[in-house]
């Protein structure tokens, strides 16, 4: 073999998963020994640390850190979730624009009739259904509508 | 009265602990602390642990379950409570993002000089690299070099082959020795 072990080499050495000829060169090679004897020493400070010293709690910057983004996609999430509910019960309780224009004017001119008429029947200004006579369909003057006045006061006496 | 009084004993061997567990307890007591400790991470949770776990030896030796190897029984025991319970805490996280600044720990409390002059961010360093190992790398690396097991005793106590120990463990190793480096 030729060559000195490589980290990982060393680090099979270390679990005896090494093979023959590495374990040869390691027991000639001074620089290779040394650096095996390195490995060992980490090891076991990293043993001294992990059973005898307490682990750190994380720092509060890197728990922020870890939850901030979660925090954001989760305020994210719970916007889009209250505008699409929003949106859903706006259009569920609009009315569908069904009816046409030409029925909405004859439905306010049968209630503009029905509030202007003094003799109980519409006055004048067509009916939705087209059912009335003719004597609705002609618009009545203001002479009219006086005359008729008068009479319903004084009781029908000229 | 003499079947009366060895049904006394049977009742009072039930709730009270023999000198045998006694002695059981004080003999792994520490040491599976320390091992549940490194594991989960908590204190409280890794003292919780161990008391089920001796209560479960307690059950097998009434049972007449006693293992032939009780320092091996107790770590496998251990080592799954652990892993149970590292499975169901996600909560934990929750619970120690939490936590009241004052109820952290200062990273000093109760070190001698030599961890001291150790350096706060090496150690810092060999914590965080152990905790991003996978589960099975941890459980490898504790039994085999906190609780100085052998390759054989660590793969009996995990239910692995020695050839699947070693692989963990040279897994490990690289990784650790690669946040030693980054510290250095």
């Amino acid at each position: 073999m030729t060559g000195c072990l490589s980290d990982r080499a060393l680090a099979r050495v270390q679990v005896e998963l090494a093979s023959d000829d590495e374990r040869a060169h390691l027991a000639s090679c001074a620089g290779c020994a040394r650096r095996a004897r390195r490995l060992r020493v980490d090891l076991e400070l990293v043993t001294r640390v992990l059973s005898d010293t307490p682990e750190p709690r994380p720092r509060t910057a890197d728990l922020r850190r870890r939850w901030m983004p979660a925090a954001f996609g989760l305020s994210a999430a719970a916007l889009a979730l209250l505008l699409w509910v929003e949106v859903a019960v706006w259009r569920a309780v609009t009315p569908p624009a069904t009816m046409q224009p030409q029925e909405v004017a004859a439905i306010l001119s049968d209630v503009s009739a029905s509030l202007f008429s003094l003799s109980g029947t519409p006055a004048g200004g067509g009916s939705a259904t087209g059912a009335s006579g003719e004597a609705d369909e002609t618009p009545q003057t203001l002479e009219a509508m006086a005359q008729e006045l008068d009479n319903t006061l004084t009781g029908g006496e000229p | 009265m003499e079947v009366n009084e060895r049904a006394r004993e049977n009742r009072q061997s039930d709730v009270e602990p023999s000198r045998s567990a006694d002695t059981l307890v004080a003999a792994h007591r520490g040491r599976l602390q320390r091992l549940c400790r490194l594991l989960l991470g908590d204190v409280q949770e890794a003292e919780d642990v161990v008391q089920d776990v001796f209560l479960k030896a307690h059950e097998a030796a009434r049972s007449g379950l006693a293992p032939m190897d009780w320092g091996a029984w107790l770590t496998r025991v251990a080592v799954n409570a652990c892993h149970d319970r590292r499975r169901a805490g996600g909560w934990m996280r929750l619970r120690f993002w939490s936590a009241p600044v004052e109820d952290v720990p200062l990273a000093a409390e109760g070190l001698g000089p030599g961890e001291i002059a150790l350096g706060a961010e090496t150690r810092r360093r060999i914590w965080q690299a152990f905790r991003a190992l996978p589960r099975r790398q941890q459980e490898v690396f504790a039994l085999r070099y906190i609780e100085e097991q052998s390759t054989s005793q660590v793969a009996a106590a995990l239910g692995l082959s020695t050839g699947s120990v070693k692989r963990h463990l040279y897994r490990a190793i690289r990784h650790l020795r690669g946040a030693l480096g980054d510290a250095s």
